[in-house]
């Protein structure tokens, strides 16, 4: 595995850092999540990571994560700006001119920019999307957007992006022998993964995103690039962009239309091919593929189109997704039950074996309550 | 910068490729997509610092200008259907070897992103994203209407699930090249991508004591069902995102909302909410009712200027024009990020936009060819051929 020996400190967050953490552990590394002794954390994103509970606000406790740093390879930071400086475990103890750790990949996770007006406010995923100008392009009804729950800006622009920063740099690592600070923001983030909406917005020659919201190519306004509820509540995806893939569409969907033969008034002269190109014709075609859809239950429009160039395959649920791809390769693993990582679950392993803390050292530390019982 | 000095070839394709290869780009990769000679114009507007060849991949010659190109590069980008590449005599066997061969390039990280799993029952049928995001069983948790999910444009799959995910895999395997001084291939498929980026939700989905998404579809916490997870329409018709999730920002937020409303509206509503109730699902209804009126008796940006440097989580939706000043002033295109600091001042040029949106293909193919040690008789016979065209090109290399 890529990342085998790589060490990896998670300080405990929401989403974002828990979810690098994950992609790091799930390629070798071995990663640490260091809770709060009290913390009780609901965290599925722990599999195979360890966990150490070291109260930061004890000096022994500091102590204790300065060293784990320093005998660690990547440091993940979830918290606002500041807060780890406060806790005396900024970039600077351990990159600086005589820092403790040079070769660390010191990685820092915000939500807002790091320097703008907002870096000091709390926010979540919602507010990102809506700071990075996306929110306002996806569809939904006609007063506002929907949004896909917590995935463009905490897992996408935060978490994906935050892995494929650390990567970089211990690639730069490799040549110069020198760690550095990565850092993320989610409002930024965001905007990069959608890089192509956004340049297209802006550009509105390329018409790709030229018109109002919900009424492009790729956001609902096309009838051959939706959803359609089908006879028994179930739901097809149609995307058909490209004429020829419309064409097996449209052809193989006439045909499947029961009492074809005999189609009313209303459709039996209606262009369907032709209506592809023609904008005009758009919500007559929206309509059209709305009722023949509905003909048909979801296991029937599937069989029809699998294995042709349709571009029409139905919504699965997550139960349905996981059957089909619920093999040890999926990537969503392990799902039968959420693992469980409790807070410290690790500390006295973590401790002894790789810190060489003593048995006396480890009694003062609880005395301390610079740790949590295991 | 961390891929400088690292050569990448990618195929012309749709979103996933181009945007895997602009983040190796924007890294400090050189990167040479190829297009073919037919196309005398291209669409792709990820196209910011790369080159173009344009090569006839069915004539031999072309295969023998890609060969050579693909041999002294370190990562090539797939984006064909599974047997395409295998086909033009340029599959991975060619260059990483097989059953003992040595090949042509043994340090070739073969990326391949194709749309549902190059192994499973769909391998060889087309499709977008829409399609991989519906089976990944993600589309069927989006809110939206009563009857069906909406879907985020084509963000989840073809760029989150497919281009993100390649350019990770990409880059594991350079840091694995590091150690063992070999290539591999890297196989991404959208549906499995798209599943990956989503694990929270779906192991949530399918963990339903967990009671994160437990409820159906638009009524949990954080799809919509959540009254101080969601979006409100103000006075003017823009929007207002509300994320207070943790008791104490919901109090906040709960505090400075409720002072600004005009007096009247409070008497009317006879009703506030209280803090102590947020995660009492029964005063949800009414909890959201009193939002939505309530953030209708202002503008958006005097609701932004409310819950400023307020731990509210309360901010303003900006459009992509607003959003794009705030990053800096007349820049069009998102910047690269994130950016990576070292602690020394050691070079990092930032790769400079200027908003290059167009890249035509073929526009660096003489540029290139002399670059591969091509002589000007290899190149006459390549024209002959017809496996190079263009306007740009010369009478002699």
């Amino acid at each position: 595995m890529a990342l085998k020996g790589k060490k990896v400190i998670e300080f405990a967050g929401l989403a974002p850092a828990p979810f690098a953490g994950l992609v790091l552990s799930d390629n070798g590394a071995s990663v640490i999540r260091v809770d709060r002794p009290s913390a009780s954390t609901l965290d599925v994103l722990c599999r195979g990571k360890r966990s150490v509970a070291i109260n930061s606000k004890v000096p022994s406790g500091r102590e204790l994560l300065k060293r784990l740093i320093v005998s660690s390879d990547v440091l993940i930071d979830p918290f606002r700006p500041g807060v780890m400086e406060r806790l005396g475990l900024g970039p600077d103890v351990f990159l600086g001119k005589s820092g403790l750790n040079q070769r660390l990949v010191y990685a820092r996770i915000v939500g807002f920019p790091r320097t703008s007006s907002y870096k000091d406010m709390a926010g979540h995923d919602l507010n990102y999307l809506a700071m990075s100008g996306v929110l306002s392009m996806l569809p939904g009804p006609a007063d506002k957007p929907n949004f896909p729950l917590n995935l463009l800006a905490d897992f996408a622009g935060g978490g994906m992006h935050c892995v494929t920063k650390i990567l970089l740099a211990l690639l730069e690592r490799n040549e110069n022998n020198r760690g550095q600070i990565v850092d993320v923001d989610m409002v930024s983030g965001t905007r990069y993964v959608s890089a192509s909406p956004l340049i297209h917005r802006s550009n509105p020659a390329t018409g790709r995103f030229a018109s109002k919201r919900g009424t492009n190519l790729l956001d609902g306004g096309a009838p051959f690039y939706n959803i359609y509820l089908c006879r028994d509540g179930g739901l097809m995806t149609l995307a058909c962009i490209e004429p020829p893939f419309f064409e097996v569409f449209i052809e193989k969907f006439i045909q499947a239309l029961p009492g074809h033969s005999v189609l009313s008034d209303e459709w039996r002269d209606f262009p369907a091919l032709a209506a592809q190109a023609d904008r005009k014709l758009w919500p007559r075609l929206k309509q059209f593929l709305t009722f023949g859809f509905a003909s048909r239950a979801r296991h029937e429009w599937t069989d029809i189109f699998f294995e042709t160039d349709a571009c029409c395959v139905p919504v699965l649920t997550p139960e349905e997704a996981a059957q089909r791809f619920g093999s040890s390769d999926d990537p969503v693993k392990d799902i039968s039950r959420p693992c469980l990582l409790n807070p410290g679950q690790h500390t006295k392993e973590v401790l002894t074996a790789e810190l060489s803390v003593t048995e006396d050292e480890y009694k003062s530390l609880l005395n301390d309550s610079a740790i949590g019982q295991c | 910068m961390a891929l400088k000095g690292i050569k990448v070839v990618e195929f012309a394709g749709l979103a996933p490729g181009p945007f895997a290869g602009l983040v190796l780009a924007d890294n400090g990769a050189t990167v040479v997509r190829i297009d073919k000679t037919s196309s005398s114009s291209s669409s792709d507007i990820l196209c910011r610092n790369k080159r173009s060849l344009a090569i006839d991949s069915k004539k031999q010659s072309g295969v023998i200008v890609l060969k050579r190109l693909i041999s002294s590069s370190d990562i090539l980008i797939d984006p064909f259907r599974p047997g395409v590449m295998e086909r033009l005599g340029l599959g991975p066997a060619v260059f990483l070897g097989k059953d003992g061969e040595v090949g042509l390039n043994g340090k070739l990280i073969y990326a391949r992103i194709a749309g549902f799993p190059r192994t499973g029952s769909h391998k060889d049928m087309a499709g977008h994203d829409i399609n991989y995001l519906a089976l990944s069983g993600i589309l069927s948790m989006l809110p939206g209407s009563h009857d069906r999910p909406t879907f985020p444009l084509n963000l989840l799959a073809d760029f989150a699930g497919g281009g993100l995910i390649c350019a990770l895999g990409i880059m594991l395997a350079l840091f694995e090249r590091n150690s063992s001084g070999r290539g591999q291939v890297v196989n991404v498929d959208m549906v499995s991508g798209a599943r990956y980026v989503s694990s929270f939700p779906l192991i949530h989905a399918l963990n339903p004591s967990t009671g994160t998404f437990a409820g159906n579809r638009g009524d949990n916490l954080l799809d919509g069902g959540a009254p101080f997870y969601s979006i409100y329409s103000c006075k003017d018709g823009a929007c207002m995102s509300v994320g207070c999730l943790e008791p104490q920002f919901f109090a906040t937020f709960i505090e400075h909302f409720t002072k600004a409303l005009p007096s009247d509206f409070k008497q009317q509503s006879g009703w506030v909410p209280h803090s102590s109730a947020q995660f009492d699902r029964d005063t949800w209804p009414r909890l959201k009712n009193f939002l939505e009126l309530g953030f209708k008796t202002h503008t958006r940006d005097e609701w932004a200027a409310v819950f400023m440097n307020t731990d509210s989580c309360a901010v303003p939706i900006l459009t992509p024009a607003e959003a794009n000043k705030k990053e800096i002033p007349g820049q069009f295109a998102p910047l690269p990020h994130p950016r990576v600091l070292p602690m020394s001042n050691s070079d990092i040029a930032l790769p400079i936009d200027d908003g290059t949106i167009e890249l035509s293909p073929g526009k660096h193919t003489l540029e290139i060819l002399r670059e591969l040690g091509f002589t000007n008789d290899e190149y006459q016979k390549l024209i002959q051929d017809g496996a190079i065209e263009g306007s740009g090109l010369k009478s002699k290399l």
